[in-house]
C-alpha cells in the first residue's frame, strides 16, 4: 500500500466510554477508510500521538478531567500543526468556542451532533488537511466573525451554504474585503450573513486580493443584523399576506415553527426515534403506565411501559441499598441492542429501545439535553 | 407471633408480597401493578345493561350487581352517593394484625404514593386523597373498572372516589373528584361516621 493509499489515522479522545465506543464504532463501520484510534483522557491522546505521530485528526471533547480538550488542542497545534482536530462539546458556551476557535480549531460539533455531520467534516478535515473546517451548528457566524476579528490575524473565512458561497477577509483582524457569488465589498459581507447555515472554513492568507470594505467591523455587523430582522419582518407580512403558513423561505419559518413544535411531547420524544437506529422512545409513569411513546408497529409500548417501570424502579431499589445515590441512567444491554431507562422529573422515565449498532452516545447526549423540555411538555 | 392465632396464609402471601414489590422496585412501580391486576380482574367481568337506576340497586340487594360481587354490599345515601360499610380487605388486614400487630413496614408510602395524582387515578377518578391503606389501590380502581362494564338504559356510568376511612378511623377525601361533583366534604364525612368507603356514580348522558 502506498502512501496515498494509506489508512488516515484518527483519534478519538472523550472521557464518556460509551461515547467513544460509539464513535469509534460508527466511523469503523463506513466509507471512511480510516484507521481508528481511541484515548479516555488528554493525557493519553498526548500518549497515543507522541508514539504514532501520524495522527491525521483529533476528534475531542472539550469537557474532560486532567488535560482538558481546549489543552490538547494548545499542544497539537504546537507539537502536530498537520494534525486536523474537531472540538466538541456537550457544554455549549460562548467561551469554549471562543477559546477554541483562538486555539487554531474550526472544527467545531455541539452534541448531540448526527453522526452524518461528523462523518462529513472527518471527510472534510482528511481531505484538505491545511484548512480547518467546521460546521455553523452551535456557532453563530456573528459569533465567528467576532472572534476572527478579535484575534488581529490575517485571514479568511470561506462560508458555504447549499450551492452559495462567499469569503470574508481579515487584515490585522479588519474585514477588508468580501465576495459572495457576484457579488464582491459590503453587499457581499451582508449577503453571507443572510446564510442560514453551512460550513466555514478558515483560510491562511498572506497577501489581501482586495480593500473593497472600510467600515469596522461592528458597523459591518450591525447593519448585517438590521437587514437580516428587515428581511426577516418582510417574510413575516408576506406571510400573513399570502396565507402560507407552511411555507418554508430560507428555512426562518421552517425553524421558528420547529421551536414552537418542541414544545409537543411527541416532538421530543420524536429527537429519540430520529437517531439511526432508535425505534421506540416512551414516556412512562413511575407506576408503568404509559403517558407517551413513539414506537415501530409490534411493539405492545403499554406493556413495555409497565415491565419497564419493575426495572427501573429495581434499578432504583439497588441504587439506594448500595447507597449509591439517585438513578441518573439505566442501560440493559441485549444481544439485539441495548435499552435506556432515564429518569424524567419526579414521576416519569424515558425508555429507548434501540438496535444494536445505535448510537449509544446520542441517545445519552439527547436523554440529557431534552429531560427538561420533556418534563415541561409531559407537565410531570 | 401471639399465641394461638391462625393465620390464612393466602392472605399474609398477598400482604408481604406488597411488601416485597415495595422493596425491589418502589412504592410507583407496585402500586402499577396492583392497578393493572386490579383492572384486569375488571376486564373479566361479563358487561350487564340494568333498564332503571332501581334495578341497578335491586341487583346490589340480592348481590348479582358486579360492584356488589367484588366489595359487598353498599348503601344508597341518596344524589348518588355510596356507602361502603365494610371494607372488603378488612379481613384480611385484621388477619395480619391479629398475628403481627401491625402492617408491614413501607405501606404508608404506598398509601402516599396512590395519593399522588397520576394518569391512571385520574383515568378512574380514584386516590387523590381518598386512599386510606393500599388496599385502597386495588380497591378502587377496580371498582371504577368494573363501572365501565355496567349501564343503566343503556347509559355508561362512572364511579367519583369521595372518600375513605381506615381501620384506625381516620377519614381520607379526594378533594379534586369532591370539586368534580361537586359534592361538600362534610355530606361525605357524614357517610363515612357509618361507612368505610364513599363513591359518587355518575350516569353519562
Amino acid at each position: 500500500m502506498g502512501d496515498k493509499d494509506k489508512l488516515k489515522q484518527v483519534l478519538i479522545v472523550d472521557d464518556e466510554e460509551d461515547i467513544l465506543w460509539s464513535l469509534q464504532n460508527n466511523l469503523c463501520n463506513d466509507s471512511l477508510k480510516v484507521d481508528i484510534l481511541s484515548a479516555s483522557s488528554g493525557e493519553q491522546a498526548l500518549e497515543i500521538l507522541n508514539k504514532s505521530k501520524q495522527i491525521d485528526l483529533v476528534i475531542t471533547d472539550i469537557k474532560m478531567p486532567g488535560i482538558s480538550g481546549l489543552d490538547l488542542l494548545i499542544e497539537i497545534k504546537n507539537r502536530y500543526p498537520y494534525t486536523s482536530v474537531i472540538v466538541m462539546t456537550a457544554f455549549p458556551s460562548n467561551e469554549y468556542k471562543r477559546e477554541a476557535i483562538l486555539k487554531g480549531s474550526l472544527h467545531f460539533l455541539e452534541k448531540p451532533f448526527d453522526i452524518n455531520e461528523l462523518r462529513e467534516m472527518v471527510t472534510l478535515a482528511l481531505k484538505e488537511d491545511n484548512m480547518f473546517k467546521g460546521t455553523v451548528a452551535g456557532v453563530g457566524l456573528t459569533d465567528v466573525i467576532q472572534i476572527k476579528a478579535l484575534s488581529g490575524v490575517n485571514s479568511a473565512l470561506r462560508v458555504k451554504e447549499g450551492n452559495h458561497q462567499g469569503i470574508i477577509y481579515f487584515e490585522s483582524g479588519r474585514i477588508v474585503h468580501a465576495i459572495c457569488d457576484d457579488l464582491e465589498g459590503e453587499e457581499a459581507f451582508y449577503q453571507i450573513m443572510e446564510f442560514n447555515g453551512g460550513l466555514l472554513d478558515s483560510i491562511n492568507v498572506t497577501e489581501m486580493p482586495a480593500h473593497t470594505i472600510e467600515i469596522p467591523v461592528e458597523a459591518l455587523l450591525m447593519e448585517g443584523v438590521r437587514r437580516m430582522d428587515e428581511k426577516s419582518a418582510a417574510l413575516a407580512i408576506g406571510e400573513e399576506t399570502f396565507g402560507n403558513d407552511d411555507k418554508d423561505v430560507d428555512g426562518k419559518e421552517d425553524n421558528a415553527k420547529k421551536e414552537d413544535d418542541m414544545a409537543d411531547l411527541k416532538d421530543v420524544l420524536t429527537e429519540f426515534t430520529n437517531i439511526p437506529g432508535v425505534n421506540t422512545a416512551c414516556l412512562v409513569g413511575r407506576d408503568g403506565f404509559l403517558l407517551d411513546s413513539i414506537a415501530i408497529s409490534g411493539i405492545d409500548t403499554e406493556m413495555i411501559g409497565a415491565i419497564a417501570s419493575s426495572g427501573f424502579g429495581a434499578s432504583e431499589s439497588m441504587g439506594a441499598q448500595l447507597g449509591k445515590g439517585a438513578l441518573n441512567m439505566s442501560m440493559i444491554e441485549y444481544k439485539e441492542g441495548p435499552v435506556m431507562l432515564s429518569p424524567v422529573g419526579e414521576d416519569a422515565f424515558l425508555v429507548v429501545v434501540a438496535e444494536k449498532d445505535a448510537n449509544l452516545g446520542m441517545i445519552r447526549l439527547k436523554i440529557k439535553k431534552h429531560t427538561s423540555e420533556i418534563v415541561e411538555s409531559a407537565a410531570i | 407471633m401471639a399465641e394461638g392465632k391462625m393465620l390464612d396464609i393466602a392472605h399474609i402471601s398477598f400482604l408481604d408480597m406488597i411488601k416485597v414489590m415495595i422493596t425491589m422496585s418502589g412504592a410507583a412501580a407496585a402500586k402499577g401493578t396492583l392497578i393493572r391486576n386490579a383492572i384486569n380482574t375488571a376486564e373479566k367481568i361479563r358487561e350487564v345493561d340494568y333498564p332503571t337506576l332501581d334495578d341497578f340497586l335491586a341487583a346490589i340487594e340480592d348481590s348479582t350487581n358486579p360492584i356488589t360481587q367484588v366489595e359487598g354490599k353498599a348503601t344508597h345515601q341518596g344524589e348518588f352517593i355510596f356507602g361502603l360499610a365494610a371494607c372488603p380487605f378488612a379481613p384480611s388486614i385484621g388477619n395480619y394484625t391479629e398475628v403481627f400487630e401491625k402492617l408491614p413496614d413501607g405501606y404508608a408510602d404506598f398509601t402516599t404514593e396512590f395519593n399522588k395524582p397520576s394518569k391512571v387515578t385520574d383515568m378512574y377518578r380514584v386516590g387523590e386523597g381518598a386512599g386510606v391503606s393500599p388496599f385502597c389501590s386495588v380497591h378502587q380502581p377496580m371498582r371504577s373498572a368494573i363501572a365501565e362494564k355496567i349501564k343503566i338504559g343503556g347509559k355508561k356510568i362512572k364511579i367519583y372516589q369521595l372518600g375513605c376511612k381506615a381501620g384506625s378511623g381516620k377519614k381520607g377525601f379526594a378533594d379534586k373528584w369532591l370539586a368534580e361533583t361537586g359534592i361538600a366534604q362534610d355530606v361525605v364525612d357524614k357517610v363515612l361516621d357509618n361507612h368505610m368507603c364513599c363513591y359518587y356514580l355518575k350516569i353519562v348522558d
